[in-house]
This record gives structure tokens, C-alpha cells and sequence, in this order.
């Protein structure tokens, strides 16, 4: 075996290894822990970009490769696995953890320790989530990035993070507990934790180990739609994510999606064969939750008074938008669904390290002052008459306004960029079921995708105008290279997301078409073969 | 490729002119005018294909499954248009070089000036209607950049914000509209739609599309009920209003109507919708335009009246009045900008657009009063000015429409008069009447000679088309015409005179109305000094806007406070309840059967899980009020745990399960500490509540559901015999493939080793985050008061002196003494692991309570400055180590983790069996060593902070060998 052949294994080992070394070098080495960092995140870079290559190769529903932890066999043994949709959400977990970890170095980075190696430990866990194909590991790499998490969350310490963060550790401990226990009828079910195993052992199950399955299934998934950030069970999201540092809550805007990411999996295990989709009562209610936490994200939106609280909620609405295309079920509306994925993610990532550098802009009082203004301008007040000569803008006051727009646009998924394509694909999905008609439901939803994006832009103008255009003067943006370039590289891979969508589009609906047989798949993955020993060669 | 250029230049026009240093004033006006012009004259080369009936297509795929291309189509329709967009916006340009003042952000403004014009020429040429909607909420954007030029002035700010909500939401209206309409004909292609009316009209769909698409169309047209955001537009410069509201945006609206009339219109619902808010629009917005006292609002007014006469003859549904349509736009859109810049003119020089100071600036700028008297007459629809010409075949409409109706020619003749009264009223009031003297804030003059001339062009182009349109504008009229209507192309003729007619007399009639009403309202009523518009002006579209976007957001705020919460119990209650209902509901559609009975009963089994559960519920139930006393009974609940293993015969995670219970209960003590005392309702004052209690039983029967819920589970998980197929396996290959007798450690090691190795990870994890979270942390000033239980033994001791000499003299001797015994029994569990119960983790543990033992008895500082441990280095070598063992597995050609076993022969202890499981158990050992002593460490030095202020006294200078270093 050469290096090549353990590539499904880096994504874990690297940030670890990384992480174990920076735990061991003194806080006062800052520029050692620094380039150890970039080294390891740019690495995970290049090792999750091989790997969707290696990924998109494949021409049936097997999967790519199947790294056999131990060498044990499926699935005695724990497995990795590595197809379309686990090396893409590893590559957008890469090229989401650059720009946050360079952004962090410019300051964030000195307001508490251990943040490198915890950032590290963060990718370990959210990377180990996507990779495996075994559901105890899963809740062991859901540990390791919640457990990261938690000292993200509060590093830089302070009363407000550590308020946020403590009902953030509670409420994850709880959910934590309840994946152990869905985990565990899985497991009294089928008498497996290989996910694969667990797939094709439904076929041949008994009536008491199906319903236990369902049930385990059921429990597990609240679970997933905690982490997803599902009403009602997301309250805990806008105050935590809003608290902590800005490159720890740009790259959160990943956490949401391993939840969404997890559901797509556990779909794919309890799904019965030839019935692809299938679970229509589930479909039915996830769908509901689905909108009902699109509608109150998008009266959250319209609720929100700062912009932090906005980037928050918008991940909500995401949440709400991709299990929308997840429960309609058809591969169009998957593939629109993971497209959205790629640009919320990357959009509000960006927004959230947009929204530090936004702040300082501010100066003392002019948040009050501007709301002032606003509230006469409201009233109809006449204001003393401004002469009719222009402000000009300063470059970099011009760079944040811009960026700040493109992000409005990229989040609201107004048109020209890829959140609009991303919504528009949604709608042609909605507007072509599985089966039958076009419900009430669909025209609900349709109403629901644009209102989201309505509420959304009247917020961010609101806000926006409230930032640029109302005080006289803003601080001297002291725009440090290091921290325009991260915001402007998640969006241009937005906007590189808006040129390619054909391509991009192509791939995930390879992505679909593999995870629409499931069994297929399955069956591929028990067939792996561990490496023979050297008395068996012989 | 050459249509893909009048698009794209603009845009690539606007990212170089961004760039340009502020101060290059003419560099950018001359590369947006060069701009503009080459996108003119490409569009110009295209006419002899266009005359030749051919239809310029472009297309790129680019989401091709959802049926998304960049598709490019100019069809003579399509060509008017763009050469409007594109010819109007060189004027524009040349205008604006003048009329901006110096110390204006000039980039800024032709930057989003080039990218709007990109945006329109984008709308009209696309081939594809998504692109379509994709450029038409690209000219809302960019508009509001454009209105908000000048944001520092509140009404830009306004007028921009309600443009762009107005104007978005009708074009995400607009999209969904288009997106059926695409669906219903099955793509979005506009050649394909355009072939498929019938199809649209018959389709049960059509009413909604329809809907839609006029939404779209009459928000950004300014139609009524949504006109109202286009005269506080006119915050923007006047450039901007020249160009958005004659020729550009405003004409979109209309623009749409036009290219989907051969498959939406004709129909009832079609011509009502439309009709009537192009009719109503027509009518008020001229009554309105009569008495505003602002030169702009006058023409915004106008230009809305305007608007609503194009909606109304598209509304008729009549080929020759979609034709008249057509040509109205064009004159309007000539007519209009020049106005605008005449305005600006005057603005610019006079320094003030109130009607009632303006006047008899004939005599101080005469040229450029007679070009804005020309293209106000225009307006008004004076005889051989193009206003006429269109004018007359909108009265011709109107009198043919329907058989015998006579209010819609009535209300022709009232929207005719009310015209000529706001052109008379432009005319008059500024132009005539006595000289200025003193009371403008400028002395007006005369422009610079380059900032009239587009207003000269225009106005030379009202009047050839007034005189010769035959020869002028009726070839490519005609062309549009034929592109427009395909198939329902009319018989018509474009010429000044048709004779003595209907629309002759309707003509002269409202030319007699309005002049007798111009002169009725200044000398009878006194327009000039009206402030507010009569009958109309509670009709406030502005206001209710207002009150409408006040009104939802203050609903958000309610719903949100109503229905989420920051707070932890109502989000704890929510995550339970669900899980609750989707598992019950999960085993109610299809319950168990349970295929075992029960057998046996163990007397001494069921006595200890009484006691456990007594305890867990205990605690549960002490938790609140007497936190050690939880503590005390959970610990109790694990031991008894731990005991259900041994006595299940699985005495490795007896052991492991005991260690932790003692590791973990003893450091949870050391922080319960310093957590602040409960406050009873006697301290605070508070009684709980009726509501209170409520609460309490309602999350009480919860907690209760859902223990029976997880009993009931175990019960079932029990009862019914599940697979076995791991189970069988681990134990069967244990010791020949995993090299152990201890199978439950070869789990762990081996089989599942991997889990292993990301369970101490978090474990490592968790004590970084703890270190760095404490590391700084200063506890609560109500809990830094030594606890009552302490006050009695060491009165007036400082901690740190405690820290130093240690808190018990005598146990600390004999714990010192203790100590290598604890490390032999650790080594000792962590060697014979592999194949008896014991192993890394349990070692690890071991150890840790020896170094607890230490830290207590022989205080903080005291044993720092002895022992120097380095929990870092503990921690990560032990993940590393783990790791390299892991790896070590590639050298041999394995995956990860996977194990060996090597056979030494060593000197003194001769063959020995060395599984890299072994290696990997050293790495656990380290790691738990190494993250339970920093949690430890963490603990330890809170006492050493928090009381440095509280006592008096030289703080600790035992700073030697870095034993502070942890403070």
C-alpha cells in the first residue's frame, strides 16, 4: 500500500497529528504554531481535492474507495468511506478552514489559548464525520468536533460567550445522549454499526427489528436535526453562533451541515430497497419541520437588529431550505439542495468574518445615533437639508461595501449569484414532485424559499444602510491584507460557484445518482477486502 | 459573439472605471461614453440582419439540466430596444460630465451607471426568461445603488430603500411567474415561449402567471397600487432619473408586457388586470403631476401618467394599441430624459427646483428654455411634435375600444387635458413670468455648451419624428412591430394626418380642457400655492409602505420573543418532548411483540439496582438544592453500575467504569467549590408562582415520561433476541487475529481501536478546553468567602500558605509513601491489559488518583515545586504515540491501525510478545495521564487566584522551576 491508497484516512490524521503537535509547543511560539496550522490546513486542501477526483471516477453506485480501519473486515471492523458526497463536503470543510484559520491569525488567535490545535481538533471531528460509514463512529467524531466546539466557542472567554457556551454544552450533552441511545436500537436491531451492514440487513429484518430500527432511526435523527438547527430545536443557535469569535463562527457555518449531512446518511441506511426515495410519511414530516423553520427563520430575519443575529438566523433558513430539498425527494431537488449546501456554507462563512471587520468600521455611539435617524426618518421627520455633493469612499470602506453586498446577495439568493441558482434549481425541483401533482404544500414552500429571501434583503438593507450610509464618518478601516483575503476568497469561490454551476451541477447530480441506490452501495462496501496477510499470500 | 459584447462591455466598462483613481474626472466619463457608443453602434451593425427578419441568437449552457443557458436573442423588438438603452445612456453620459460636481465620487457613479445599462441591455436581449429575471433584479440592485448616491441625505437613503423593496419583491414575484410560465411550456427558452400562447392561456396555471408577471412588471413600471416609490426616486441626481425613468428602468415594466403580449394577452383577466391599473395610473398621475411644486416630482408624476397610458393600451389587448404602445415608449423616453436634463439644468444653475420660485428663466437661459418648451409640447402632444403622433393613436384606441363605450374615450380626453395643464404649468411657471432678482440661491446662465447638446439631440428627434415619421422611425417601428406581435402584426400607418377624425377632435378637446383648466386652477385656485395634492393626497402609498414593513417586523419581534428563547430549560424541554413523540410515535404505528418472557429473578441483582435507582432518582431530585449530596448519590449510581458489569462478567469495564467514577466525582468536588450558593426564597424574596409551579409539574411528568419511555426501550431491546453476528465474531477471533484473551480489550485496541483512538481524543479535547477556559478564570466574588464547612480547622490561613506546606501534615506523609505503589499498579494494569482486565486507560486513571492524592494532602505549590508534570507534553505525545503506532501499519503495507505483533528476545526476560496494541495502550495511558492532570492543574490553581486579593499578605513568590507558571 502506498500513500496514495491511505488518502481517506488524512483528513483524520493530518489535523490530528497537527493538533498533538501544537499541544506540545509552548504558547510563545506563535509563528511555529502558525505555519503548522497553514501547513495542515492547506494539506487537508490538496488531500480532499485529490479525493473528490478520485471520488468523481467512479462510474457506478461504489463507492470510490473503502479505507478498512484494522484491516478487520465489514464490518467487524470500522470503515471509512469515501464517494462523492463525503470528498465534496471534505473539500468545502477545507476550503472553508483556510480562510477562517488565516482571518484568525490577524488577531483572534491571541485571545485565549490552545485555538490552533482546537481548530484542528474541530476539522479531526467534522472530517471524521463525514468519512465514516459506522455509526458509533460517527457519534465519537461528532464528540470530538462538539468537544472542539465547546472550546471555540469559548475561546476569548468573556460573560456573554461563556453564558452562550455553557447553554450551547448543555444542550449538546443532551443531544449527544440521545444519539447514544438511537445508536443503541440501531444496534439491538440489526446487530451492526456498519451503516452499510445496517442497509442491506433491512431487507431480511424481523416486524420487532424494524420498528426497533425505525425507532433508533427516529431518535437519531433528532439528534442530527438539533445539530441541523431545526424549530424548535435551535434555539440555542443564534445567541452561541452570534458570541464567539469571528474564524470560529464562520467555520461553525460547516456544524449545521454535518447534522444535514448525517440525515442524508441515516436516509440512505433505513430506506427500504426498490423504493428509492421512499419514507413518505418521514418525507412528509420532515418537510413540515422543514418549513415551519424556514418561516420562523425568515420572521427571525426580519427580527434581527444586528448583524450577527442575522448571519445566525440565515444558517437556520438554510437548514430549513436544504431539508426542503431533502424531503422532496427527487434526485433534482437533491442535487439543488447539496448546491445550496456549497453556497451557504461558503456565503455565510464569509459573512461571518465580513461582520468582524464591519464592526470596527463603527464608530463609538454611531449605532445609536443611526438608529436615531432612522426612527425620525420613519416619523416622516424632515431632516436639515444635505447638499448634493457625494461622500467618497475610501478603498477599503469600498472593499467591506462591496463584499457586503455580495454576501447579501449570495445569502438572500437574489439574483445574479449561485444562491440565486441554487434557489432557482429548487424551485424547478419543487415544481416537478416524484409523483403526481403539484400539491398545496409545494406553492406553500415556493412562497416560503422567496419570502425567506424577501425578509432577508429588507433586513440586510435595514442593517446595511444603518452601517454604510447613515453615519457621517466611520472609523479608519484599518484593513489588514490578511483579513480582506479570506472574505474575498469565500467569495469569489461563490462566485466561481455562479460561473461553473454547470459543472458543479454535473457532479452533484453524479453525487445523487450514486446515493439514490443505496444498497447498491451498500453491498460494494461489505465487498471490500482487507489486505491479505503475508501467510495468506502464500 | 458581437451580441455578447453589447452586454458584457458595460460590465467590463464598470470593473475598470471602479479602479480609476477618484480625481480622473474626464477618464471616466469618456470610457462610459466610449462604452455606451460601442454598444451603440454594435447594436446599429446589427440592423441589416434584423431587416433581413433574422433573429441573433447567442447561447452558452449553463445549468443545462434545469433548463438554465446564457442565451442571447435580438430580434427587431429586441434591437429597438437596446438601441434605445444604449443611444440614451451616450446622452446620459455626456450630461452627467457636466452635471456632476467635482468633489462627487465620480467612479462610483459611472461604475453602476455602465453596470446598469449591462443589466437593461441584459433584459432586453436575453434569450432566456430566468436570465431575464436574473438581470431584471440586477437593475433593482444597481438602481438602488443609483438612487442612493448621495446617501448621505435622508431622502436618498429612503427613496433607494423603497425603490429596491418595491421593485425586488415584484421581480422575485416576476421569477416564480416565469419559472411556472417556463414549466407549463417546458423551457425557458424566450423563442419557445413566445411559440406557445395557447398552450399558456389554456393552461390552468395561467391565471397565476399572470399574476405574477404583472406583479413584476407593474411594481418596477410604477404602476398603480405600487407607484409610489418612483417620485421618492427622484433623490437620485438628476442623471440617474434622466436615464432610469425615461428610457431604462421604469420602461422594463413595460418592456415585459410588450415581448410576453403575443402569449399573456387577450384574455379578460388580462385585460383587466393590466387595463385598469395602466387606466388608473394614467388618470391619477397626471391629476397628481398637476400640483406638485418640485420640478421632479412634476416629471416623476409624468412620467408615471405616462407609464399607466403605455399599460393601458398594452391592457386593451388590441394589436394596433400594443403598436401605439410601442411607439408612445419610444417618444416618451425622448421627450422624457430631455425634460429631466432640462430639469437638471435648471436645478443645476438655479440651485433650487421649487415651481414657486422659479421663474421667467426665459430671459436668462434662452436656449435652453426653448429646447424644454419643445419637449414639454412634446409631453402635451402638440401637432407635429412626436407626442403627437402616439397620442393619437392611443385616442384612436380608446374611441374604437369595445362597441359604444364612451367613459374609456372620456376618461382619454380628462387623462389628455390634465397633460397639457402639468406641460402649461412646466412651461409657464418657469420660463415665464418676471425676471428673478435675488430670491433663487444661484443666478441662473446658460449650461456649458456639451451639457445641452444632449438635450438638443433629443429634441431634434422629437421634432424629425414629429414632422417625417414615415421616414424616420417608421422602418424600424415596423421591424419591432413584426418581432413583437409575430403573427397578430396590424395593418396600421404611422403619418401626421389621417383627416378630420375621431382622435382629431378628442385631440382639440383636450387641448381646449386643459388650457381652460390650466387657467381655472392658477387663477381661481391657486396652484402655485397648494402644498398638498386635493382629494388624493391621504392616499400616501409612501406612508403605508412604511406602515406596512413596521407592522411585519414588529409581528417578527412578538413571534419571536413568543415562540423561541434564549434560554436553556424551554429549548431542554423542546429537544425531550420531540424526542419523546417521534420515538413513541415511531413504536405506536407498529408495535413491538415481544418474543421472550422474562425468566428468572435474582434476589440480590434486583436489591442493587433498587439501590441505584433510588440514587439516580435521589440525585436527580437533590440536584437542585444540595448539589453535593447529588454528586454523593450519582458516584453511588455508577458504582452500582459498575457492578452490574462485574457481575455480568465484564470485569474490564467494571474496572474502567469504577476509575472513572472516582476520578471524575473527585474532581467535580474540587469545582463544586466554586459554584455560587443557592439562593433560598427566604434570602431573595421570591415566592414561586401558581405559574411556577405549573412549570415545575409539567416538566416533572416529562422527566418521567421519558425515564418509563428509555425503561420501556430497554425493556424491548431485551425482549426481543437480536442478531448476534459481532458479538460472535469478536469473541471467536480474538485471540487468534487480535492476539488477546481479553477480548473486551481487543475490542477496544483492535477491532474497534479506532473508536478508541477518537475517544481519547475528545477526552484530550475536553481538557484543553477546560485548561483554556480556567486558565484566566476568576470565580464568582459571592463564592471566594472560604466555605462554612472550612471555617473551623484553618482560621486565617491564606490558601497559598496551605498551598505550600499542605493541608493535612500526617495522610500527606503516608500518601507520599503511597505514591510508588500507585505508579507500580498502574504500570502493572497498563501491561497486562492486553490479555487480563486492566489496560491504558484504566492505568491512566490510576495514576491520576495518585496524583490527586498528592495535590490534596500535600497542597498546590508544595507538590509543583517537587514534581514537575507537563500535561501537554503527557497529552499529546500519548495521541501522538497512538497515532505513529497506527501509522506504523502502512510500513508493512496495512491500513491504519491495523495490529502486529513482534516476537524480541530480550536479554533478561527473554521472548516476548510485543502487539503494537501494546504501543497503542502506552498512548492511552499518556493521554488520560496527561488530560485528567491538567484538568486537575486547572482546578487546582482556581483557589491560588481567586484569594490573592482576598487576604492580606505577601502573595506566593515560589516562582522556582515553574511551578506559577500554571497561575
Amino acid at each position: 500500500m502506498r500513500l496514495a491508497e491511505h488518502l481517506p484516512v488524512l483528513p483524520i490524521l493530518l489535523p490530528l497529528a497537527a493538533a498533538m503537535v501544537l499541544a506540545l509547543i509552548s504558547e510563545f511560539k506563535r509563528r511555529t504554531k502558525i505555519t503548522i496550522s497553514v501547513v495542515s490546513a492547506v494539506l487537508q486542501l490538496m488531500v480532499a481535492a485529490t479525493l473528490v477526483v478520485q471520488a468523481d471516477g467512479v462510474a457506478d453506485a461504489s463507492p470510490a474507495a473503502v479505507y478498512l480501519l484494522g484491516n478487520w473486515a465489514p464490518p467487524f471492523g470500522i470503515v471509512l468511506l469515501v464517494d462523492r458526497l463525503s470528498a465534496l463536503m471534505l473539500l468545502l470543510t477545507s476550503v472553508l478552514a483556510l480562510p477562517a484559520l488565516v482571518f484568525a491569525i490577524a488577531r483572534w488567535d491571541r485571545v485565549g489559548v490552545h485555538f490552533y490545535g482546537l481548530f484542528q481538533l474541530l476539522l479531526v471531528g467534522v472530517n471524521g464525520a463525514f468519512l465514516t460509514n459506522d455509526l458509533f463512529n460517527l457519534f465519537v467524531f461528532f464528540e470530538i468536533m462538539l468537544a472542539a466546539s465547546y472550546g471555540l466557542l469559548l475561546h476569548g472567554s468573556g460573560k456573554a460567550r461563556v453564558r452562550a457556551g455553557l447553554r450551547y454544552i448543555a444542550v449538546n450533552l443532551v443531544s449527544s445522549s440521545i444519539f447514544l441511545v438511537g445508536v443503541g436500537l440501531i444496534y439491538a436491531a440489526s446487530g451492526s454499526l456498519n451503516m452499510a451492514d445496517i442497509t442491506v440487513a433491512t431487507s431480511a429484518m424481523s416486524h420487532n427489528e424494524y420498528t426497533l430500527l425505525q425507532a433508533g432511526a427516529a431518535v437519531l435523527a433528532v439528534a442530527f436535526l438539533v445539530k441541523s438547527a431545526v424549530w424548535p430545536l435551535n434555539f440555542w443557535l443564534p445567541t452561541s453562533y452570534g458570541v464567539a469569535v469571528a474564524p470560529v463562527a464562520a467555520m461553525f457555518s460547516i456544524m449545521t451541515k454535518v447534522g444535514v449531512y448525517s440525515l442524508f446518511r441515516l436516509w440512505a441506511i433505513v430506506v427500504p430497497e426498490e423504493n428509492f426515495p421512499g419514507l413518505e410519511t418521514e418525507a412528509d414530516w420532515l418537510m413540515g419541520l422543514a418549513m415551519l423553520t424556514l418561516f420562523f427563520a425568515s420572521l427571525g430575519m426580519l427580527a434581527a437588529q444586528d448583524l450577527r443575529r442575522m448571519a445566525g438566523v440565515s444558517i437556520i433558513a438554510s437548514t430549513g431550505i436544504l431539508l426542503a430539498g431533502m424531503s422532496l425527494g427527487s434526485p433534482n431537488a437533491w442535487a439543488a439542495a447539496l448546491y445550496y449546501l456549497l453556497v451557504s456554507t461558503l456565503a455565510v462563512g464569509g459573512m461571518f468574518l465580513l461582520i468582524d471587520l464591519l464592526e470596527r468600521i463603527r464608530q463609538f455611539g454611531a449605532d445609536l445615533l443611526a438608529v436615531t435617524v432612522e426612527a425620525f426618518e420613519a416619523e416622516g421627520m424632515v431632516l436639515p437639508e444635505q447638499e448634493e455633493v457625494g461622500v467618497a469612499i475610501p478603498a477599503a470602506l469600498a472593499f467591506l461595501g462591496m463584499s457586503f453586498v455580495i454576501c447579501g446577495i449570495l445569502i438572500t439568493g437574489l439574483p445574479p449569484l449561485s444562491g440565486f441558482l441554487a434557489k432557482f434549481s429548487l424551485l424547478v425541483a419543487t415544481l416537478n414532485p416524484v409523483e403526481g401533482a403539484v400539491q398545496w404544500w409545494h406553492w406553500l414552500l415556493i412562497a416560503l424559499v422567496i419570502g425567506s429571501g424577501l425578509t432577508g434583503v429588507i433586513t440586510l438593507l435595514r442593517l446595511g444602510i444603518r452601517l454604510f450610509w447613515v453615519p457621517e464618518s466611520h472609523a479608519r478601516p484599518h484593513l489588514r491584507i490578511i483579513e480582506a483575503a479570506p472574505v474575498a476568497w469565500l467569495l469569489s469561490l461563490c462566485i466561481v460557484l455562479t460561473v461553473a454551476a454547470g459543472p458543479v451541477m454535473g457532479y452533484l447530480e453524479r453525487t445523487v445518482a450514486t446515493l439514490s441506490f443505496p444498497h447498491d452501495t451498500a453491498r460494494a462496501v461489505l465487498d471490500a477486502a482487507p489486505v491479505p496477510s503475508p501467510e495468506e499470500v502464500r | 459573439m458581437w451580441l455578447m459584447l453589447i452586454v458584457l462591455l458595460p460590465f467590463l466598462g464598470s470593473l475598470c472605471v471602479a479602479f480609476l483613481p477618484s480625481n480622473s474626472k474626464n477618464w471616466e466619463a469618456w470610457l462610459a461614453g466610449l462604452v455606451a457608443a460601442a454598444s451603440t453602434v454594435i447594436t446599429l451593425c446589427y440592423f441589416p440582419t434584423i431587416a433581413s427578419n433574422e433573429v441573433a441568437t447567442l447561447r452558452y449552457e449553463w445549468l443545462p439540466t434545469y433548463g438554465l443557458n446564457f442565451s442571447l436573442r435580438m430580434d427587431g423588438f429586441a434591437w429597438l430596444f437596446s438601441l434605445l438603452v444604449s443611444g440614451i445612456g451616450i446622452l446620459v453620459v455626456l450630461y452627467a460630465r457636466y452635471y456632476l460636481s467635482e468633489k462627487d465620487p465620480i467612479p462610483r457613479f459611472f461604475a453602476f451607471f455602465l453596470a446598469f445599462m449591462g443589466a437593461m441591455l441584459g433584459i432586453v436581449l436575453s434569450g432566456n426568461v430566468i436570465q431575464m429575471a436574473l438581470f431584471w433584479e440586477l437593475t433593482s440592485l444597481v438602481s438602488f445603488m443609483l438612487i442612493g448616491y448621495w446617501h448621505h441625505r435622508a431622502d436618498a437613503r429612503r427613496g433607494a430603500r423603497m425603490s429596491l423593496i418595491v421593485t425586488a419583491t415584484g421581480g422575485l414575484c416576476l421569477l416564480v411567474g416565469l419559472v411556472l410560465m417556463g414549466h407549463v411550456v417546458g423551457s425557458y427558452e424566450l423563442s419557445d415561449i413566445l411559440s406557445s400562447g395557447d398552450v399558456l392561456r389554456e393552461h390552468s396555471w395561467y391565471l397565476a402567471i399572470l399574476v405574477l408577471v404583472a406583479l413584476g412588471a407593474l411594481t418596477k413600471s410604477a404602476q398603480f397600487p405600487f407607484h409610489f416609490w418612483l417620485p421618492r426616486a427622484m433623490a437620485a441626481p438628476t442623471p440617474v432619473s434622466a436615464y432610469l425613468h425615461s428610457a431604462t428602468m421604469v420602461k422594463a415594466g413595460v418592456f415585459l408586457l410588450m415581448r410576453f403580449w403575443p402569449v399573456l394577452a387577450g384574455t379578460e383577466a388580462w385585460s383587466y388586470i393590466i387595463g385598469f391599473a395602466g387606466l388608473i395610473t394614467l388618470v391619477m398621475g397626471a391629476f397628481v403631476a398637476i400640483f406638485q411644486q418640485d420640478l421632479k416630482g412634476l416629471l416623476a408624476y409624468s412620467t408615471i401618467s405616462h407609464l399607466g397610458l403605455i399599460t393601458l393600451l398594452l391592457g386593451m389587448g388590441t394589436p394596433l394599441a400594443a403598436v401605439a404602445a410601442l411607439f408612445h415608449v419610444l417618444n416618451h423616453a425622448t421627450f422624457k430624459a430631455s425634460l429631466f436634463m432640462a430639469a437638471g439644468i435648471i436645478d443645476h444653475e438655479s440651485g433650487t427646483r421649487d415651481l414657486r420660485q422659479l421663474t421667467g428663466l426665459r430671459k436668462l437661459m434662452p436656449i435652453t428654455a426653448t429646447l424644454a418648451m419643445v419637449a414639454a409640447a412634446a409631453m402635451a402632444g402638440v401637432p407635429l411634435l412626436n407626442g403627437f403622433l402616439s397620442k393619437e393613436m392611443f385616442f384612436a384606441e380608446a374611441a374604437g375600444f369595445g362597441s359604444g363605450n364612451t367613459w374609456l374615450p372620456t376618461l382619454a380626453v380628462i387623462a389628455g387635458a390634465l397633460s397639457v395643464v402639468y406641460s402649461l404649468r412646466f412651461i409657464t411657471e418657469v420660463f415665464f413670468g418676471p425676471v428673478p432678482s435675488g430670491e433663487l440661491p444661484k443666478t441662473p446662465k446658460e449650461p456649458p455648451r456639451w451639457m445641452r447638446f444632449p438635450i438638443e439631440m433629443l429634441v431634434v428627434l422629437c421634432i424629425v419624428v414629429g414632422t417625417m415619421p414615415g421616414v424616420t422611425v417608421a422602418p424600424a417601428l415596423n421591424l419591432a412591430v413584426h418581432h413583437m406581435l409575430g403573427a397578430y402584426t396590424p395593418e396600421y400607418s404611422v403619418q401626421i394626418w389621417h383627416g378630420f377624425n375621431l382622435p382629431l377632435l378628442m385631440s382639440v378637446l383636450a387641448f381646449g380642457f386643459g388650457l381652460v383648466l390650466y387657467f381655472l386652477l392658477q387663477r381661481r385656485y391657486g396652484i402655485s400655492r397648494l402644498d398638498k395634492v386635493p382629494l388624493l393626497h391621504r392616499l400616501d402609498g409612501q406612508r403605508e409602505f412604511e406602515r406596512v414593513l413596521l407592522a411585519v417586523t414588529s409581528f417578527a419581534v412578538r413571534v419571536e420573543e413568543k415562540l423561541t428563547s434564549e434560554r436553556l430549560q424551554p429549548q431542554l424541554f423542546w429537544l425531550l418532548l420531540v424526542t419523546l413523540v417521534v420515538g413513541g410515535l415511531t413504536v405506536w404505528r407498529s408495535p413491538i411483540e415481544a418474543v421472550r418472557s422474562p425468566i428468572g429473578f435474582e434476589p440480590m441483582f434486583a436489591v442493587l439496582w433498587i439501590v441505584g435507582g433510588v440514587c439516580a432518582v435521589a440525585a436527580a431530585y437533590q440536584a437542585k438544592h444540595h448539589r453535593l449530596a447529588a454528586l454523593i448519590l450519582m458516584s453511588a449510581t455508577g458504582i452500582v453500575v459498575s457492578l452490574t458489569f462485574a457481575l455480568f462478567s465484564a470485569p474490564d469495564l467494571a474496572l474502567t467504569q469504577a476509575a472513572v467514577e472516582v476520578v471524575t466525582t473527585v474532581l467535580i468536588l474540587l469545582g463544586l467549590r466554586w459554584l455560587p450558593k443557592r439562593l433560598t426564597p427566604d434570602v431573595t424574596g421570591v415566592k414561586a408562582t401558581l405559574r411556577d409551579y405549573r412549570r415545575r409539574i409539567r416538566d416533572g411528568l416529562l422527566a418521567v415520561a421519558i425515564g418509563l419511555g428509555m425503561a420501556a426501550t430497554t425493556y424491548m431491546v431485551l425482549m426481543s433476541a437480536g442478531p448476534t453476528k459481532l458479538t460472535d465474531f469478536f469473541i471467536q477471533h480474538a485471540l487468534p487475529e487480535g492476539g488477546g484473551t481479553n477480548v473486551v480489550n481487543v475490542i477496544l485496541v483492535d477491532f474497534r481501536g479506532f473508536d478508541t483512538f477518537g475517544e481519547i481524543t475528545v477526552l484530550g479535547v475536553v481538557a484543553l478546553t477546560i485548561y483554556a477556559l480556567l486558565r484566566r478564570f476568576r470565580p464568582a466574588p459571592e463564592s471566594i468567602e472560604l466555605p462554612a464547612q472550612r471555617l473551623g480547622d484553618i482560621k486565617n490561613v491564606a490558601p497559598w500558605q496551605l498551598a505550600r506546606r499542605g493541608y493535612l501534615a500526617i495522610p500527606a506523609i503516608y500518601f507520599r509513601a503511597l505514591m510508588p505503589v500507585l505508579v507500580l499498579l498502574a504500570l502493572y494494569f497498563l501491561y497486562r491489559g492486553h490479555n487480563l482486565p486492566g489496560g491504558g486507560f484504566v492505568a491512566g486513571l490510576t495514576l491520576t488518583v495518585a496524583l490527586v492524592l498528592q495535590y490534596m494532602v500535600s497542597g498546590t505549590l508544595w507538590i509543583e515545586a517537587k514534581l514537575r508534570i507537563r500535561p501537554h507534553q503527557w497529552l499529546g505525545s500519548g495521541i501522538l504515540l497512538a497515532l505513529l503506532t497506527g501509522v506504523g501499519a502502512w510500513l508493512f503495507g496495512y491500513p491504519f491501525l491495523t495490529s502486529h505483533t513482534a516476537v524480541v528476545n530480550l536479554p533478561l526476560l527473554g521472548e516476548l510478545h510485543l502487539p503494537s496494541a501494546f504501543l497503542f495502550d502506552i498512548g492511552v495511558f499518556a493521554l488520560v495521564v496527561g488530560a485528567s492532570s491538567l484538568l486537575l492543574i486547572a482546578l487546582a490553581h482556581q483557589s491560588l487566584r481567586s484569594h490573592r486579593r482576598h487576604f492580606s499578605g505577601k502573595p506566593p513568590t515560589l516562582r522556582k522551576r515553574g511551578a506559577m507558571r500554571w497561575s
